[in-house]
């Protein structure tokens, strides 16, 4: 089969430039419903990143007033870590907490400075198994009988607990409504890009019906008619896929080091690892679309 | 090498192209098959390249029962079927010997087959000093024994000719017959559908004239016999 492979494929690349405006069609068609594929499973990993780090740091702050009694402490720290939405509780000293506020401000030594007594409360820092169950959490240390005894401000417990609720919800309701988004138009791409290589296929048939009609009369298999246009097909999603993934490389190269100097508190970036994925996945889309539809237009307009 | 029995071919409903026609064409054979425009010449021909399958009745070609062969096995069917055809079918940007070459290449044959096998069919139908002309280069004679060197440069043990010298005058159209003549005497099977009268009687050959779908006369050394 050594020839074969060589016509099949001299064949695809003749018929790429005998019809070179409709390929270029179904290559573009192709590149951008891909691109979009890659940029939206790339800022969807990016974006989950994020979403993971802020909910780990979703803890309930109870911030607790100096002269609480260590066995009320204790006991309430022994309560919370038997409900069953709490993951860890931590005790953290006036010492630590001023440790960690020194560590954040690290940038501006003048605010440490400033600092003659230590201002912070002790507090305990409660993490939870599923951060959406927070509202929830909050309500119970509310009603829990210890809480107003330690609490900061036992006038107004309420200020005493400090907790992320909003942020968490706004995060979840954004991203899903972005994937809702992209899952429409991605297969609204998808759709253009069989109709475009559905179409250049059947002008390759057309263009060619002639030999076709010699190759079946001396007996050439249906395979060997058939492989050159599917072959066509591929090559022209293959081109497509390649674009978007050299864009996404270059979209990612370009916009990450900025985005991670703007907010450098968030964990922003892609690993080696995950744009091999996204690269597989969209070469493996690629193949699936060429495939599809050339081989939709082969059954219906190339009868062998 | 062809036998039909019973075999009807209905394209709608009301009248058939071929009604129970039975014939028995041994290996080696010369035939013609002569009828009018819509007499089912070409249903016939189409019948034993398995273009399309019988409404009725049985067809076995080279061996191969039509109704039983899988569809993926046809190719392999017309690799043992010549084709001629009255317009010839060339490509018109590839020259003799690629035209001819181009029916062995789709098949698989290999390069070595394919240098030595190309220049010895076009030498056999007389073009050798044209082997490298376009179609648009050579007269329709020319042209039509291009198609009939691709058609057995294969060597298939039948060879189909419809309307062979549909296309061209009489002088010109005996050289065609005696080249077919000629290759039914290394033993290939030739069916030879046509219209062409002096032809068919100049060359005493078997006749089967089909009328109307029937086959209304079957003669050996026959001559074309209509009145018109």
């Amino acid at each position: 089969m050594g020839i074969n492979v060589g016509y099949f494929a001299k064949e695809s690349v003749i018929n790429f430039r005998r019809n070179w405006v409709m390929s270029l069609g179904a290559v573009i068609t192709i590149y951008l419903s891909l691109l979009l594929v890659g940029l939206s499973i790339a800022t969807g990993i990016i974006i989950d990143d994020v979403v993971q780090s802020v909910e780990d740091k979703v803890t309930i702050q109870i911030f607790l007033k100096d002269d609480a009694a260590t066995e009320d402490v204790q006991a309430l720290q022994a309560q919370l870590l038997a409900d069953e939405l709490v993951d860890t509780v931590d005790y953290v000293s006036k010492e630590e907490a001023l440790e960690r506020f020194k560590e954040d401000m690290a940038s501006s030594p003048e605010i440490i400075d400033t600092l003659n007594d230590n201002p912070l409360p002790a507090s305990l820092d409660v993490s939870l198994i599923d951060p959406r169950t927070v509202q929830e959490m909050v309500d119970r240390i509310k009603l829990n009988e210890l809480f107003p005894k330690v609490a900061d401000r036992p006038d107004n417990p309420e200020d005493s607990l400090k907790y992320g609720q909003q942020i968490v919800d706004k995060l979840f309701s954004f991203t899903r409504m972005v994937r809702y988004v992209e899952i429409a138009f991605v297969a609204m791409l998808a759709l253009v890009s069989l109709i475009f290589i559905n179409n250049t296929i059947r002008l390759a048939i057309y263009a060619r019906r002639k030999e076709i009609g010699i190759m079946r009369l001396v007996g050439a298999s249906n395979g060997f008619i058939r492989t050159p246009f599917l072959m066509e097909g591929v090559l022209q999603s293959m081109l497509g896929a390649v674009l978007a993934i050299l864009t996404v490389l270059g979209v990612q190269a370009a916009l990450i080091p900025r985005l991670r100097e703007a907010l450098p508190f968030l964990p922003l970036g892609l690993s080696t690892g995950t744009l091999v994925q996204i690269s597989a996945v969209l070469i493996g889309a690629s193949l699936v679309i060429g495939l599809a539809g050339s081989g939709f237009a082969l059954r219906r307009y190339l009868k062998v | 090498m062809i036998s039909m029995r019973g075999v009807e071919k209905f394209y709608g409903t009301d009248k058939p192209a071929l009604a129970d026609v039975t014939v028995e064409i041994e290996q080696g054979e010369f035939v013609f098959l002569v009828g009018h425009s819509g007499s089912g010449k070409s249903t016939f021909i189409k019948l034993l390249l398995r273009e399309i399958l019988p409404s009725k009745g049985q067809i076995v070609v080279a061996g191969q029962d039509m109704l039983k062969l899988k569809n993926w096995k046809v190719p392999y069917l017309r690799r043992n079927i010549g084709c001629v055809f009255q317009d010839f079918k060339l490509l018109p940007n590839k020259t003799s010997y690629e035209n001819v070459a181009f029916a062995l290449e789709v098949i698989g044959k290999s390069k070595h087959v394919i240098r030595t096998q190309v220049p010895e069919v076009l030498r056999l139908v007389g073009l050798e000093d044209k082997i490298n002309s376009y179609p648009d280069e050579l007269s329709g004679g020319e042209q039509q024994r291009v198609s009939i060197a691709r058609a057995f440069v294969n060597r298939p043990p039948l060879l189909l000719a419809d309307e062979p010298t549909g296309n061209l005058d009489p002088a010109t159209s005996l050289g065609i017959m005696s080249l077919l003549n000629r290759i039914n005497k290394t033993g290939t099977t030739v069916l030879v559908a046509t219209h062409d009268r002096e032809m068919v009687d100049s060359m005493r050959k078997r006749v089967i004239a089909l009328e109307n779908g029937l086959v209304i006369r079957d003669q050996n050394r026959g001559v074309y016999g209509y009145g018109d």
